[in-house]
This record gives structure tokens, C-alpha cells and sequence, in this order.
């Protein structure tokens, strides 16, 4: 298959180069991240406390004192060395705009990397059980009979009929949930979060899960029908028969779709800053209105999102080539 | 008594009827084999063995047990089936398409499923073939693969809906030879086909079906020399001369 240079179907299909810069960034991006969720990580902070190794994490500093690893000194002030040259605003206004930004973004950087974390656990987390929960809904979708359909559209279309934000409130704000979550004995203590992410975290589930089975649907739809019938013809009961072979093959066509919700999930992922989670819009929220820098930081935050984003879809990528099968699903125009 | 008894069996979708008040029976060993133009109740008939349609009258009986009491699952572990387009799984390999239901319907572990699919594999000539997926393998070899996985559960009976009739021509060969293997060693079975050499050589009986009705059953020989009826003589002569 020839790729178009100019027209990469995907990040993965880069041509060479490219390929090596974006992925060059993103090791850079992403040891910096892991590293500063590790050296802020109160468990591994106590566990290496526990075998004796010296202090070196940080895991009880408050989020908002936490101190960058690259002084934004420099640029800050190579930001005012260029404004100082008294060219035209126009010449130079975006280089000193530019070299502020980058200031602002080390000295920020410390709080959205914590925000990340949220984010990408809370993602992770509502997607994976959102997939067990839109397994079974696709498949009574498809296969369940009148009454078992029937409650699987109505679940679908009322969810995905509805605004996410409205969702979340009903669930923290309407509903005694949050109350009883909170009333569990680790809920909010040590390195377990408080009610409002679990709550998070069951909206976003029961919100993806619609969407989700509706991609699965199509997938299992997509599978010859035939492939039953030969799994019937051997033998295998209608439920044995859909686990064994439509499923198999029906999930590999639903990756695409799946990837695509994976990627609105990270960005939607952001309502949970309504519900007074501090991911990674909410922090970038806090920083607004601690600095009044609204454009710079969302800015700045867009950047982080854009990473995720793209990781997951290279991620993604990877997953479907690993578990691709010769003329299942979308490499069956490769032979 | 007959392995399979069909007694005056009918079956209609809406107002068409596929199949007409259709009676035979079948010993064990027998290669029966069933002609007839499309749209003549030649699958309907033959899906109708393993309760992949159910027949709307009359009876279907397994060594003497009524089909329509038994449970589909156990009744479709006595018969296989092979279909026109192969069906196979298309996420399993050849291998694979053979152990599932070994595994999952027999109960094998998977290191004996392994092993029989081999064994089963390497009787219709593919066993080289084991790790390959459906989309990798020619019509001729998926067709065996298919064989292969009726074959490896041991069935009193196999169906074959038109084994022969996607293949390419110079592939059809290698499946009616795996065939016609299978009916030295004695297997039973009940072949949609039109092919009239494998019919003539190997069939212990031919049946003409039109508009669900049979319209002459009997021995090859005497269905192609003296048939009773000018129907019978104008189809096969018609197929006949095709497959000059």
C-alpha cells in the first residue's frame, strides 16, 4: 500500500522523519510526565520510605507548591531583554508573547502534570468499563430478542440523547451517590481520591458505554451472518457460538470506532472539572484564575490534550496491528 | 433400520412451498446425492437434517430418533455440515477452525483438539497448512478445511450444501477426491451437488428434486440411462453436457 506523503492516514503512517520527530517528542513528553507522577506519588513514595531508600519523592507537597524542574527564569527574561529592544510591536510582539508562554508553561507544568494523571486515569478506567458494560449491550442489541433490544436502545439513545454535564450533575448533584461513596472509610484519604472523581468516573462509564455499543453494534452487524450459522452447524449454542466467533471478529472491526470514542472521552473528560474534579482542564482552571492568564493557560493546555490524544491514537494503532488477523477487519484490503 | 428417514416432510416460506410431502431414507454408508435446478428445495432439504430450518410437517429421523425432540446441539454433533461458501471461521486459523468445536461442543482439552484437528487435517490433505488463516488459503483448501472440521466430530452423518460450486474449476478436483475418499471409508452423506461424474462414480443414489417435490430417486446408472420420467432425462442431460 502506497501512503500519500502529504496526506498521512494516521500519525503512525508519518513518513520516516517525521515519524522519528513527533515520536522523539513524545518519549520527551511522556518520561517527564511519568517521572513527575512518580516523584509525586505518595504510595511509591511510601514504599520506598518502607525499604529504606533515601527521601527523594515529594509526595506530600500540595499540588500548587510544586516546583518545576526547568527554571522559567531564563525565558522570562529573554522575554523582556526582546521587549526592551524597542522594535515595532508587530516585529516582536509574538516572540516576547511566544517566550512569556513558555515560562508560563514551565512553571505550570508542574500542576497540569498532575492534573494529566487524573485525566488519564479517569479516562482509562470509564473506557475499559464502559467496554464491559457495551459488550452485553451490543450484543442484546443485535442478538437479544425483542424485549433485551429493545431495553438496550432505549439505554443507548437515552444516554446518548442527553448532555453529558447534565449527566454528571443529576449523578453528583441530584443523586445521594456521591454522599455514599464519600461515607466509605478510604474515600478521600491518603492517595485515594475523593467521591466527585468516582462519580466521574461512573457517569463517563455509563455515558461511553452507550456510545461504545453503538460502534460494537455496527461491528457485530458487520460480521457475516454465515459465521453463526457455521459455529451453529458444529454445534455451539447461539450465546457459545457469539462469544467464539462473532465476537472475535466483530471487536476487531469495532477498533476503529472504539479508538475514535477513546479520543472524545479524553476531551469530554474535561466536564468532570463541573463537578469540582481537578483534572487536567480543572487545574488549568485554577491556574486562570490564579493568574488571570486565561488564553495563555488553555493554550498551554490544549498542548497537553493534543499529547494524549496522540498517543492514544498511535496506542491504538499498535493494538490493532498486533492483534490484526489476514482478512478480519480493516486489513482486509492488504492481501 | 435407516440412518436418516425422511417422512413426508414439507416446508414452506410464506405462500411459496420449498419443500412438497418429500420421503426417503438413507442406510449408513450411503452417498446420496440430490439434484436439481435452483429454487428447488435442495438446501431447505438439506439444512432441514440439522434443524438449521425447521420443517413445518411430517418428520425427520435420526437412527430412528425424531429429530424435532432432540436438542439442536447434540443432533448438530451427530451431523456435519459443509457449506457452499466454506463458512469458515475467518479469525481462526485452519487449525483452529477445527478445534472449536472440539473443545467447546466435545469438551476436549485443547491439547487433544490439537492434536485430532492435526490428525483430521492431514486426512483431507492440508495439514501443512494448519497456521494459515482462511484468507490465506485457495477455495480447494478452505473447502477441506471445512471438511476437516465436520469430519473431526465424529459425525453418524455429513451434509454437503454444494461443496463444489465457488471453487475455480481446476480446484474442484482436490475436494471431490477428499469426497469421494470419505465415501470409500464409509461415511454418510447427503450432497447437493452437480457434479455428475462424482454422482455417477460414487453416489449409491441420486435423487431429482423440482419444486420440492422428487421427482424420481434411484440408482445413478439407471437415472442417467432409462429414467422414468422425460424431466429427469432433460435435466441430466442438461448437466451432463455442461460438465462435458
Amino acid at each position: 500500500m502506497s501512503v500519500d506523503e502529504t496526506e498521512p492516514a494516521a500519525v503512525g503512517e508519518l513518513p520516516g522523519r517525521r515519524r522519528l520527530t513527533v515520536l522523539a517528542v513524545g518519549v520527551v513528553f511522556w518520561a517527564w510526565l511519568l517521572a513527575r507522577w512518580a516523584y509525586h506519588n505518595a504510595v511509591l513514595d511510601r514504599v520506598f520510605g518502607a525499604l529504606g531508600a533515601p527521601d527523594l519523592l515529594r509526595s506530600e507537597v500540595p499540588v500548587r507548591n510544586r516546583e518545576p524542574w526547568l527554571p522559567p527564569e531564563p525565558f522570562a527574561s529573554a522575554a523582556d531583554a526582546v521587549a526592551s529592544l524597542g522594535l515595532p510591536e508587530v516585529a516582536t510582539g509574538w516572540l516576547v508573547w511566544l517566550l512569556d508562554l513558555v515560562a508560563f508553561a514551565i512553571e505550570s507544568a508542574p500542576a497540569l502534570a498532575e492534573g494529566a494523571y487524573v485525566t488519564v486515569y479517569l479516562t482509562v478506567a470509564s473506557m475499559l468499563l464502559g467496554l464491559v458494560v457495551a459488550v452485553p449491550l451490543s450484543v442484546a442489541r443485535v442478538y437479544g430478542g425483542t424485549a433485551l433490544s429493545w431495553l438496550s436502545l432505549a439505554y443507548t439513545e437515552l444516554i446518548r440523547g442527553t448532555p453529558l454535564l447534565a449527566q454528571l450533575f443529576l449523578l453528583y448533584y441530584g443523586l445521594p451517590l456521591a454522599g455514599a461513596i464519600d461515607s466509605v472509610d478510604l474515600v478521600g484519604s491518603g492517595s485515594v481520591p475523593g467521591a466527585a472523581v468516582f462519580v466521574a468516573i461512573v457517569g463517563f462509564t455509563i455515558n461511553s458505554s452507550a456510545y461504545q455499543s453503538e460502534y460494537i453494534r455496527s461491528a457485530l452487524q458487520s460480521v457475516d451472518e454465515d459465521q453463526l450459522v457455521a459455529a451453529r452447524s458444529v454445534g455451539l449454542s447461539k450465546w457459545a457460538g457469539i462469544r467464539h466467533v462473532v465476537l472475535p471478529q466483530g471487536l476487531r472491526y469495532a477498533i476503529p470506532g472504539w479508538t475514535n470514542e477513546f479520543v472524545y472521552l479524553i476531551k469530554y473528560s474535561a466536564l468532570a472539572a463541573f463537578i469540582t474534579v481537578s483534572e487536567l482542564f480543572g487545574r488549568a482552571d485554577i491556574i486562570a484564575s490564579d493568574t488571570f492568564r486565561t488564553t495563555d493557560i488553555y493554550v498551554i493546555v490544549a498542548v497537553f490534550y493534543l499529547a494524549l490524544v496522540l498517543t492514544t491514537a498511535l496506542a491504538m494503532e499498535r493494538v490493532s496491528t498486533a492483534v490484526a488477523i489476514p482478512g478480519v477487519g480493516q486489513h482486509e484490503g492488504d492481501r | 433400520m435407516s440412518l436418516l428417514r425422511f417422512e413426508n416432510v414439507s416446508k414452506s416460506y410464506g405462500d411459496e412451498e420449498v419443500l412438497h410431502d418429500v420421503s426417503f431414507e438413507l442406510d449408513a454408508g450411503d452417498v446420496e446425492v440430490i439434484v436439481g435446478p435452483s429454487g428447488s428445495g435442495k438446501s431447505t432439504l438439506l439444512r432441514c437434517v440439522n434443524r438449521l430450518t425447521e420443517i413445518d410437517d411430517g418428520a425427520i429421523y435420526l437412527d430412528g430418533e425424531d429429530v424435532h425432540a432432540m436438542d439442536e446441539n447434540a443432533l448438530r454433533r451427530r451431523v456435519g455440515m459443509v457449506f457452499q461458501d466454506f463458512n469458515l471461521f475467518a479469525h481462526r486459523t485452519a487449525r483452529g477452525n477445527v478445534t472449536l468445536g472440539l473443545t467447546e461442543v466435545l469438551g476436549l482439552s485443547e491439547r487433544e483438539a490439537t492434536e485430532r484437528a492435526e490428525q483430521y487435517l492431514q486426512r483431507v490433505g492440508v495439514a501443512d497448512q494448519a497456521e494459515a488463516y482462511p484468507a490465506e488459503l485457495s477455495g480447494g483448501q478452505k473447502q477441506r478445511v471445512g471438511i476437516a472440521r465436520a469430519l473431526a466430530m465424529d459425525p453418524d452423518l455429513i451434509l454437503f450444501d454444494e461443496p463444489t460450486s465457488a471453487l475455480d474449476p481446476e480446484l474442484v478436483g482436490e475436494v471431490l477426491g477428499v469426497m469421494r475418499d470419505l465415501a470409500d471409508d464409509g461415511m454418510t452423506m447427503l450432497a447437493v451437488t452437480h457434479e455428475m461424474g462424482f454422482a455417477r462414480s460414487v453416489a449409491s443414489r441420486l435423487t431429482f428434486l423440482e419444486d420440492g417435490r422428487i421427482v424420481e430417486r434411484g440408482p445413478p446408472e439407471r437415472l442417467f440411462e432409462q429414467p422414468d420420467h422425460d424431466r429427469t432425462r432433460e435435466f441430466l442431460g442438461g448437466l451432463t453436457d455442461l460438465h462435458r
